[in-house]
């Protein structure tokens, strides 16, 4: 889909111009150009593409099985396979096509020297933007993710927002009490901008060898069946984000132009699209037109004029019965 | 910036009708599908990821057995073993698959090698018929084709119109599309199906290797595709010959087109160990690189 400048799909976030409200999410398109191979697919219908998961040295990554699909959803555990942050600045970036979409680093680390180190790599390059996933485990407290602790979560935004300009998105992890304080902490810590939510960890197993099915033990909960919990965190975010003017991508589950518009409706700006892709990879296409009808039948002349359009029930406060 | 990117727009959706879906003896199941797309382009090797059902709609990847580029049909073997492959196997004819392919690197054959040896195991057969189909009246190649399956085999084995002097005694069963092509197999099992070699398709493929002369031993290159502990036997005993061998690998999939990295098995290269995707980069590998002696 071709946008122009008064398209009804277009969004301003953070400064950066989005074709349409969706952003392809990190790790399910590789570097960028892998959905590319498919007929009909173009990387001009996302308004952005995050790419995998850049970490400072190269990582293999995790032993199979990696992924497995569970009810209405899938677990995976990659374990940040990347080539490291210094080829994927120097080879992988040059083959982008910087006029098709917005391209967004996805910044990952152990270490908070780490996260520095990538966030520096990334600043001093064409990169659009850069989100940090701080649902890494932080090896120096144990293993603990960073994005579990609000403190701590702070600590690695605080630590990169010294070392770029760029816009700078928070990737907020739904594995937490208060998701809402964490977000407050980041944005004191000097994020622009947010993602919610990463993937709800989680696991499956072989009832025969009773072994866990994923090499990692573990995975990331992905997929429609997160999509309710997606919602509500997205609601709660909103609720810090809105006076800040803080923009949010909402994902998690999101199949249907039905499912990004209840995003967009909970508080987000953009929607992200990453599971429904191994479904559907001509996905986007169907959803962009899906929110330009919405936007027809109700008369609206942009989609950011729905971001946060929540009008909440009044529940009765609790009473006794009789 | 872009210039040209050859990888672009080499992969199809489709909406595949079923022409025809055949049930055999141990839940194997071989399905035709129109698909113009994929039928034009698939190449030996080339496998396609099918959403098996709306209600599991995460894909399978399903290797291809056989191709029309002129009629636009594609033809699978697969077993059902889990709850995608049963749902698939409850699609009628008529209904519509939801089909991306073809995906993967292929197997490539080698002109210096003109005595293909396809090793295909279980539902790593179809790679295999479809390397023979591609062969067929070629003389530039006299392949071998040995089969082996611990469940009836799909098709109904006949004894072989074609000699092959290289072979055990009474071992003369064949695959009669095979027969057809005019390229020799023979089939292994260990169930003692009549005609069968009682063994390992590995077994019988070493027999065979054994008697060839030492000039035609020289012209051999091995094709497999099969259970993963057959392709270790298989690229050990192209060790032992001293032969170039390519094995398709198999591995869980969500993609199918490189963007997740969650099929990748672990590969020695120049600069040592790398995952690689099996979808992209795969399926088929060189036996070496992903079983190191
Ligand atoms: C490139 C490629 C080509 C293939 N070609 C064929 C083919 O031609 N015919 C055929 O019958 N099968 C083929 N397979 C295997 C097929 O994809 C799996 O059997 C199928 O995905 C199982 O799905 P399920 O939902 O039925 O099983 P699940 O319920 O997911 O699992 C059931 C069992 O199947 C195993 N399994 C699951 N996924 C795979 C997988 N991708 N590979 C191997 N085992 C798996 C699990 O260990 C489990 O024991 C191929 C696989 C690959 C990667
Ligand atoms: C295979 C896979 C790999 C992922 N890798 C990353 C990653 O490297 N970095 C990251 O921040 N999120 C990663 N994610 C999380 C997604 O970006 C996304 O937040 C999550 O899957 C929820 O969206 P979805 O339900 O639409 O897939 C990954 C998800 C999947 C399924
Ligand atoms: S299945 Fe996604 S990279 Fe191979």
């Amino acid at each position: 889909m071709t946008t122009t400048s008064d398209s009804p799909l277009a969004v301003d976030f953070c400064g950066l111009r989005f074709n349409t409200p969706l952003v392809l999410l990190s790790g399910c398109v590789g570097f960028g150009e892998e959905y590319t191979r498919v007929a009909g697919f173009s990387n001009r219908d996302a308004g952005a593409i995050c790419l995998k998961g850049t970490t400072g040295a190269a990582r293999l990554g995790n032993t199979p099985h990696r992924i497995y699909e569970t009810p209405e959803g899938m677990l995976n555990a990659i374990g940040l396979q990347n080539p490291g942050v210094d080829k994927v600045v120097r080879e992988i970036l040059p083959t982008l096509d910087f006029t098709e979409t917005r391209f967004i680093a996805n910044v990952s680390g152990s270490t908070i020297e780490e996260y520095e180190e990538v966030t520096r790599r990334f600043d001093d390059s064409p990169i659009d933007a850069i989100e940090i996933n701080i649902s890494c485990p932080n090896v120096k407290e144990g293993g603990v993710a960073f994005g579990n602790d609000p403190a701590m979560s702070a600590r690695v935004v605080e630590a990169c927002r010294k070392l770029t300009n760029k816009p700078l998105i928070t990737k907020l992890s739904p594995n937490q009490t208060d998701i809402a304080a964490n977000a407050r902490g980041c944005i004191e810590a000097g994020t622009d901008a947010f993602a919610v939510i990463n993937t709800l960890m989680g696991m499956a197993i072989d009832i025969e060898s009773r072994t866990p099915i994923i090499g990692n033990n573990q995975g990331g909960l992905s997929g429609p069946a997160i999509k309710p919990v997606a919602l509500l965190k997205v609601h709660q975010v909103y609720q810090v984000c809105r006076d800040h003017g803080i923009p949010i991508i909402g994902q998690g589950g999101i199949t249907t132009a039905e499912d990004a518009l209840e995003f967009l409706i909970a508080g987000a700006t953009a929607v992200g699209i990453g599971t429904a892709l191994f479904y559907d990879p001509l996905i986007c296409g169907k959803i962009n037109r899906g929110i330009t009808a919405y936007l027809e039948r109700h008369g609206l002349q942009s989609v950011q004029q729905l971001t946060g359009t929540l009008a909440l029930n009044s529940p009765r406060p609790a009473r006794t019965c009789c | 910036m872009t210039s040209h990117k050859p990888h672009r727009d080499t992969i199809f959706l489709e909406e595949a009708e079923i022409l025809s879906h055949e049930a055999y003896a141990g839940e194997q199941y071989i399905l035709r599908v129109q698909a113009p797309l994929c039928a034009e382009r698939a190449l030996p090797g080339s496998f396609v990821h099918i959403q098996c059902d709306r209600s599991k709609p995460l894909r399978r990847p399903i290797s291809i057995m056989r191709a029309s580029a002129k009629q636009g049909w594609v033809d699978f073997l697969y077993k059902a073993v889990g709850e995608g492959t049963r749902l698939l196997a409850q699609r009628k004819k008529g209904e519509l698959l939801s089909m991306l392919g073809p995906i993967g690197v292929p197997f490539k054959l080698n002109p210096e090698r003109s005595i293909p040896l396809l090793i295909g195991g279980g539902v790593g057969m179809p790679p295999m018929i479809f390397i023979a189909e591609t062969l067929a009246g070629n003389p530039a190649y006299k392949p071998m084709v040995i089969l082996g399956s611990e469940v009836p085999f799909p098709f109904k084995p006949q004894p072989s119109s074609i000699l092959v002097p290289e072979m055990p005694e009474g071992v003369i069963a064949s695959m009669p599309l095979l027969d057809d092509w005019h390229i020799p197999s023979r089939l292994a099992s260990l169930q003692g199906f009549p005609g069968c070699h009682e063994g390992y398709v590995t077994d019988l493929a070493r027999h065979w290797l054994s008697e060839l002369s030492m000039e035609a031993r020289t012209q051999v290159e091995i094709f497999s595709c099969g259970p993963h502990p057959m392709l270790e036997g298989v690229a050990k005993l192209a060790a032992e010959f001293d032969l170039p061998c390519q094995v398709s690998l198999e591995e869980f999939m969500a993609c199918g087109v490189g963007g997740c990295a969650g099929c990748v098995v672990e590969v020695e290269t120049a600069t040592g160990p790398a995952m690689k995707r099996v979808c992209v980069d795969g399926p088929v590998f060189d036996s070496r690189t992903v079983f190191p002696s």
